[in-house]
């Protein structure tokens, strides 16, 4: 079974695919996940499951690993106060980066929208691609993720999969937004629509994936000393480095979804 | 014996059967205060100890139920402790946490109260310091049971 914790959970999943109806059941989303090489046993730590549903979750993976061996079946124990899953409450640095999460969802959300209103106009708007372009790299990538990549992530291990996988999300989100600047380059309106709807489906995923169980397991390593330099080092970016950015994308995103409405 | 009032924070309630069966503790631990004053009306915002420091506002009575505060609550961090129910010139504890916000610059600030409902008030006057201050700062509330000193609820409140 050690060897199995150590492994990549999309190797265990392919192996044995039992165990991707268990996670499910377990509400932990590694099925979709297009990376999957995070480890069993840091899948099964990360979501914030309490003690007996962890000890019942193991016993179901190891039966559907070893159908034939003799396994005790973990007997619950009395649960602390608190130690049910509960409802998200996130520190303040990480409230901060959920909230960010809210506009880009209203990208998202726009873009089956942004497709039909691309294949319906015979003039390609080069316009609204390039807004879209520079939302995404300026309010998404340089103020978003550089918050995770160039502070957050800072105070954990930068070799964990759990990291390389939302490393990976991110650099595969900006090869789709190359993607779409070579396409509009080429006037290739369904190579556009296509890598848009891509990096939709991947950042939707990714935002899921942070909100429920990256920052809440983030925030239960923090100290709260650690909780307070994030929050003043997330204000400087906001207030000096890349002050007036969420207000100007935030007007920009209103703009995009009344041209796509307005159509 | 009769009761003064119906107040839950003054309400004589006698849990002495229930450490009966604590483990005896021998040894000693040292302590992590690390400064002095530490009541609120003496405390100074500009000592050096509260610059950029990780503050405790702790209830008064918070210290004597939570069994290893030192350990837990008070290590690495500066103290002030105040009572909200009993202490006068309430207006002066707003004033000096605004002035912990703003002059102090302090990183973060943990309040500390016992789950009696009067005890909410030092949240109270903390989240109108906070408002009152030009400078935002993470806060976070805990709250201890009166018996055992457990923890009921940990929310950042700000």
């Amino acid at each position: 079974m050690k060897a199995y914790l150590n492994a990549p959970i999309k190797e265990v999943i392919t192996k044995f695919p039992e165990v991707a109806g268990i996670l499910t059941s377990y509400d932990i989303g590694c099925v979709p996940c297009a990376v999957g090489t995070c480890l069993l046993k840091d899948v099964v730590t990360i979501h914030n499951i309490s003690e007996n549903k962890k000890a019942e979750l193991m016993y179901r993976v190891e039966k559907a690993i070893y159908p034939d061996r003799q396994i005790a079946k973990p007997v619950p124990v009395a649960e602390q106060p608190g130690s049910k899953k509960e409802v998200l409450r996130y520190s303040p640095p990480l409230k901060a980066l959920v909230d960010e999460h809210d506009l880009i969802k209203r990208l998202l959300k726009s873009v089956p929208g942004i497709a039909k209103y691309l294949r319906k106009n015979p003039a390609l708007d080069k316009e609204l691609v390039l807004n879209i372009v520079d939302f995404i790299r300026k309010y998404a990538d340089k103020l978003h993720h550089a918050k995770e990549e160039d502070i957050l992530f800072k105070y954990f291990d930068g070799n964990s999969d759990v990291l390389k996988t939302m490393l990976a999300d991110h650099t595969s989100g900006r090869e789709h937004v190359k993607s779409v600047v070579k396409a509009l380059n080429e006037n290739d309106r369904e190579s556009i629509i296509l890598h848009l709807e891509g990096y939709a489906a991947l950042l939707t995923e990714h935002i899921r994936k942070e909100d429920e169980i990256l920052y809440p397991w983030m925030d239960r390593g923090l100290s709260v000393s650690q909780v307070g330099e994030l929050f003043t080092k997330f204000n400087e970016v906001d207030t000096v480095t890349q002050k007036g950015v969420a207000e100007k994308y935030r007007k920009s995103i209103e703009l995009m979804e009344e041209q796509i409405i307005t159509e | 014996m009769k009761e003064a009032c119906g107040c839950p924070g003054s309400k004589m309630q006698d849990f002495a059967e229930e450490q009966k069966g604590a483990k005896d503790e021998s040894g000693s631990r040292s302590s992590q205060l690390r400064q002095w004053p530490i009541q609120l009306h003496l405390v100074s915002p500009e000592a050096p100890y509260f610059q950029k420091a990780d503050v405790v506002i702790s209830a008064d009575c918070v210290a004597y139920a939570a069994g290893d505060f030192h350990k837990d609550y008070l290590k690495g961090k500066s103290l002030v402790i105040a009572c909200p129910k009993l202490d006068e010139d309430q207006d002066t504890y707003v004033e000096k946490i605004t002035s912990l916000i703003d002059a102090a610059k302090v990183n973060t600030i943990t309040v500390l109260t016992m789950e009696v409902p009067c005890c909410a008030g030092l949240v109270n006057l903390t989240t109108k310091a906070l408002h009152a201050a030009k400078r935002k700062v993470p806060v976070k509330s805990i709250v201890i049971g009166i018996r055992g000193g457990g923890v009921l609820s940990e929310d950042w409140i700000s």
